[in-house]
């Protein structure tokens, strides 16, 4: 498909924003400066409650929120989507490319400070680089899962942030930690259950079966994918007279 | 159902290198209606467009963004259909490498030059050679200077001027422009008007929205008259003028003997209606020209002094009015 790459390319340049590439690093340096002071205090043993508390909780979803939700969400608030729905290029094409940047971006971005938190606090030994690494990978596939939910709830609404922050801080950080059923709704307990599985387990906690966490992420991603290209299909113009 | 109105203007199609053989015309609307909720944007229009420049002339409001919308397969109509070379323009991508649309907001991707965003464009179409395309695309409208400036520092006519390029990267046979010459100066916009001629000339079909009667009777052969989401006239531009000039003027006439002035011009032929309620005096005709010139004819023949002379419903709103209730 000719028009991917074009269309990777302008995602790309409008994600990479000065403003919001800064405030994104400064997001995923916190960890990794959390981890320092920890690594300067004699570092811990196990880095997975750390991982879990302050990467997979905060740093992840906030990222792919912000990612997700511009990706697709920037180019209706300001009219530019039109250039790219009158091209003879089917809408699957252009969810994709766009995903697939709010995805890449948010890999990038995230999986390198899970790497660095997790080596910091807890040092170089097998099991702290396992668990690292397995943090890191699950860290990936929970990032693709939430980039795509937030993409395509942009194309479903124009309060998607505020809707992606919600769920974030008030589903997933309060009712689907207290309430059993509830976790098969949440990307981050499958993220943990992906990362339980690769070795990253956090003591004390019963995580999702990596089967169950696995299903999730596809569904959730494929899920996303369709209802994007649906709402791009049926896109609607505002405005004018 | 009615047949949609086909004027003699969109029945024959030149033929050229840019418009597909094809008996069918390039654009229809077929008893299009548009409504959000309780209120009717659009309201049951038809027409057919062939080559040429047509004007969708009409005040702000009056439904033109979207009509071309519709058009442009970017809002789905509520009723009747829209065809782009006998195919439907809702949810069909395929129609885009037909139509190159210039949209009414001025946004155009801030970090692209405006080289960079007729080559998005280019790239999106699929034409074979996309930088020698943009670059075409973009000395057509004469923003060479400029091109590899971010469009976030251009001006409004700048910007315009990039979009328009973004439209053209791939030669299309339809042309949509919304508001096409907003912000542009007097030299660029004779320019884009000369462009846009020898695009028709050469088979395209070309329809531009606008407010601005001079603009419209300065580029448009034909002309598509909308009113509060009603089609209020289509068809040759000069027939369309003739009526609006022809169509019940009401003048406010103030003079040293408003009764007498009265009594001489109620029986003059081009008068239909003398009203002096409220120590006003106003006079109805349906002869515009005629009546202009038989005013101060007949008012210097009686010996009255003329002190003012004001048409009373001259607006672009009322002649829109008129042309909808006729």
């Amino acid at each position: 498909m000719s028009a991917f790459r074009p269309l990777v390319g302008v995602t790309l340049r409008s994600l990479l924003g000065r403003r919001r590439l800064l405030l994104m690093v400064l997001l995923v340096a916190l960890p990794v400066a959390l981890a320092l002071l920890v690594r300067l205090g004699g570092g811990r043993p196990d880095a997975s409650g750390i991982l879990d508390n302050l990467v997979v909780r905060i740093v992840l979803p906030l990222v792919a929120v912000v990612l997700g939700t511009a990706a697709v969400g920037s180019e209706i608030d300001d009219g530019t989507i039109v250039y790219l729905l009158v091209k003879p290029i089917a809408r699957r094409w252009i969810v994709l490319a766009m995903a697939f940047v709010s995805a890449g971006l948010t890999i990038a971005l995230v999986v390198p400070a899970v790497v660095l938190t997790g080596l910091l606090t807890s040092g170089l030994g097998s099991t702290s680089v396992n668990t690292a690494l397995a943090f890191a990978a699950a860290c990936a596939l929970g990032g693709i899962a939430y980039s795509t939910a937030f993409l395509a709830l942009s194309t479903v609404t124009s309060r998607a942030l505020v809707i992606g922050l919600a769920y974030t801080l008030i589903w997933e950080g309060v009712i689907a930690g207290l309430l059993e059923g509830t976790r098969f709704l949440s990307i981050r307990q499958a993220t943990l259950g992906i990362a339980a599985a690769l070795g990253g387990k956090r003591p004390g906690l019963q995580p999702l079966e990596p089967t169950i966490s696995v299903v999730i992420v596809v569904v959730v991603t494929l899920g996303a994918l369709a209802i994007a290209t649906r709402q791009l299909s049926r896109f609607e113009v505002r405005g004018g007279d | 159902m009615s047949q949609p109105v086909v004027p003699a203007w969109a029945a024959a199609e030149p033929a050229s290198p840019a418009a597909p053989p094809v008996a069918v015309p390039a654009l229809q609307l077929d008893h299009v209606s548009r409504w959000y909720g309780n209120v009717v944007a659009i309201n049951d229009v038809s027409f057919a467009l062939g080559a040429g420049v047509t004007g969708l002339l009409g005040p702000n409001g009056a439904g033109k963004s979207t009509l071309l919308h519709m058009m442009a397969g970017l809002l789905q109509p509520s009723a009747g259909q829209v065809l782009i070379r006998g195919r439907s323009a809702w949810r069909q991508p395929e129609i885009y490498r037909d139509i190159g649309l210039v949209p009414e907001k001025e946004v155009v991707h801030p970090y692209l030059s405006g080289y960079g965003f007729a080559l998005l464009n280019a790239q999106l179409q699929g034409v074979p050679d996309p930088p020698a395309a943009a670059a075409r695309a973009i000395e057509t409208v004469d923003l060479a200077d400029a091109a590899h400036r971010p469009t976030g520092t251009y001006s409004k006519g700048m910007r315009q001027r990039a979009k328009i390029a973004g439209a053209l990267v791939h030669e299309p046979s339809i042309l949509l422009l919304d508001e096409p010459f907003n912000g542009m100066d007097p030299r660029q916009r004779l320019h884009m008007m000369d462009l846009l001629r020898s695009m028709a000339a050469d088979g395209r079909t070309i329809l531009f929205s606008s407010h601005i009667l001079e603009e419209v009777e300065r580029l448009a052969d034909s002309i598509l008259v909308v009113h509060a989401g009603r089609l209020a006239a289509a068809g040759d531009y000069r027939s369309i003028r003739r009526l609006m000039t022809d169509r019940p003027h009401t003048f406010t006439i103030r003079s040293s003997d408003d009764r007498r002035l009265a009594a001489t011009l109620i029986a003059d032929p081009a008068v239909f209606g003398a009203d002096l309620t409220g120590g006003r005096l106003s006079v109805s005709t349906n002869d515009y020209a005629a009546f202009t010139r038989a005013l101060p004819r007949l008012a210097a023949a009686t010996g009255i002094t003329l002190h003012e002379v004001a048409p009373t419903n001259d607006s672009l709103e009322s002649v829109f009015s008129y042309l909808v209730r006729r």
